[in-house]
Formats: structure tokens, C-alpha cells, sequence
């Protein structure tokens, strides 16, 4: 089994793994219903809403093709989630890439760790003006 | 025997790696930012596990001290919402006397503005008609005050606001 000796595999497919479960919670849970589990800390703590508040129902809704309303429970939601999608999308493919061309194997490593970096800055790019605008 | 050690060792800097990134996800989103430091803590005593085990047989420990590292950062992220939450609070509490400002200012602002205006108010009863003009404007009264008194008065009368 090449993923059990490939520590790279192994974290891609965990990764991927995680990413489908953020989906398959978005999918489950309904902005209609309001059933959501998890509840902004923040919002309970200071009494005011934070930036990433309505991230869970615009991910709801973007899933269910409402964009319009998905971006009114939060402007920055249709980021986050492509930031998610295309993880899942990089993950699926460098692990194909990585078993196929076994030569450029720490070039790829590197090229994934640099991508996903720049991907998170720029998705989560507003999360880190907030959070150093007040601390 | 040393490759159950090295596929344990492997398993735990493959677990610390995987729980620092999730938890460097979850401390930058404020809403769960806070509670990013269990997985954190996991994270680190992962690692720290790991790189001691790594360094009794001299081991590979790229992916352990990653995973440490990113766990350090992200639960220090994740500490410092505590302050942020503190802060905004703070802040929340002199949102009050902030709001009480802007509403001064704006009174002022239309005082001001009512102060210069020319009011002129015109009644109309069949053929009889009234108009009175009256202007607030503070300067003209001065002047007009300065004209009834004439040159050579001893009067020194100042319209003052009250």
C-alpha cells in the first residue's frame, strides 16, 4: 500500500478527508433551519459580531447555489469556501502527480507548501486584518 | 521491532502535522479562533513526543518540527483572541460616550446651521396678507444694532448668544 509508506499521501488524504467533512457539515446543516451547532465564541464573549460570523450558513448556501444571499450572511464566505474546494482540488491532483512522476517529487512538495500558502493569505487575508487591528 | 518504531514515529509526525494545520485554520477564523488551542495543545505534545523519540535513534524529524512549529504559531494565534476579545469589549464600553459625542456634534452642527438661516413666515386672510421676515443670521443683527445706535454712542451693546 503506497499510502501507508508515503507520509505525503497520507497527509493529503487526511487533509481531503477533512475538507469533505467541512462539505458534507455545510450540506447537512440548513440556513433555513438555523440547526447550526457551532456558535461564534467571539459573539458570545464580547456581545458583538465578528468577521467570520455567517460563514457556516453562506457555506450552506453557497452549496445550495444561493450566492446572493451566501454573500450577504458574509462578503468573505464565496473565499473561504473556493479557498476549501480548491485544496480539495490540489490535494486530489498533487497525490496523483506525486505517485506519477516520482523524480520531481520535493519540487512538488515545495510548490504545494508555497501554493497553499499564498492560497490561505489571500482567502483568509481579511480574517488577519481583524484580528491585527485589534490585538 | 525497528520498523514498528519508525512507522509509529512516522504515524505520529504524520498526526502532529495534520492537527497543526487545522488548527492554524481554525485560529485565524475569530468565530472558533478560541477554541483552536485544544487541538493545539494536541498538536504540540504530538511533536514533542515525536522529536524525542526521533532524537534517541537519530531519526528524520523534518515533518515533527514542522508540525511543531506550525502548532506553536497557530496556538499563540489562537491565545491572542483572548486579548482581541478583551480589547473589543473594552471598547464596546466607550462605544456609549462615543455615540453621546457624534450627537452633540450634530446638534451643534444644526444650531449652527440654524443660526445663519433667514426665516420668513407669510399669512394670508382673504385681501389681508403678513409677511414677517426674520434673520437669525448673527452677524447682520450686529450690524443692524451698530446702524440704530448710531456713530457717537456710548453704548457698547454686543449681541451676545446665550
Amino acid at each position: 500500500m503506497k499510502f501507508a509508506k508515503e507520509p505525503y499521501l497520507t497527509v493529503n488524504l487526511i487533509l481531503a478527508g477533512i475538507i469533505v467533512l467541512v462539505m458534507i457539515y455545510s450540506a447537512i446543516f440548513s440556513p433555513d433551519t438555523n440547526n447550526y451547532p457551532v456558535v461564534c465564541i467571539h459573539e458570545k464573549l464580547t456581545g458583538e459580531p465578528c468577521v467570520s460570523c455567517g460563514l457556516s450558513h453562506s457555506f450552506s448556501l453557497i452549496l445550495r447555489g444561493r450566492l446572493d444571499e451566501a454573500y450577504n450572511w458574509n462578503i468573505y464566505g464565496m473565499r473561504v469556501f473556493l479557498f476549501f474546494f480548491l485544496q480539495l482540488f490540489m490535494r486530489i491532483v498533487f497525490s496523483v502527480v506525486y505517485l506519477k512522476y516520482s523524480d520531481i517529487r520535493k519540487q512538488l512538495i515545495i510548490m504545494d507548501i508555497m501554493g497553499s500558502i499564498i492560497l490561505f493569505l489571500i482567502s483568509f487575508r481579511q480574517f488577519f486584518v481583524y484580528l491585527l487591528h485589534y490585538s | 521491532m525497528e520498523d514498528i518504531k519508525n512507522k509509529t514515529r512516522q504515524n505520529l509526525g504524520i498526526a502532529a502535522l495534520i492537527t497543526a494545520i487545522v488548527t492554524f485554520v481554525l485560529a485565524v477564523i475569530p468565530c472558533i479562533g478560541l477554541i483552536a488551542i485544544i487541538p493545539g495543545i494536541i498538536a504540540i505534545v504530538l511533536a514533542s513526543v515525536g522529536l524525542s523519540h526521533a532524537a534517541k535513534d537519530d531519526s528524520p524529524r523534518g515533518v515533527l518540527i514542522a508540525g511543531l512549529i506550525i502548532a506553536i504559531v497557530a496556538s499563540l494565534i489562537s491565545f491572542s483572541q483572548v486579548f482581541i476579545a478583551g480589547k473589543i469589549v473594552d471598547k464596546a464600553d466607550k462605544w456609549q460616550e462615543t455615540i453621546e459625542g457624534i450627537v452633540n456634534d450634530v446638534q451643534d452642527e444644526v444650531l449652527q446651521d440654524l443660526e445663519d438661516t433667514n426665516v420668513s413666515i407669510k399669512i394670508q386672510n382673504g385681501d389681508e396678507k403678513i409677511e414677517i421676515s426674520a434673520g437669525a443670521n448673527k452677524k447682520e443683527k450686529v450690524e443692524e444694532l451698530e446702524e440704530l445706535e448710531g456713530e457717537n454712542t456710548s453704548i457698547a451693546d454686543t449681541l451676545e448668544q446665550n
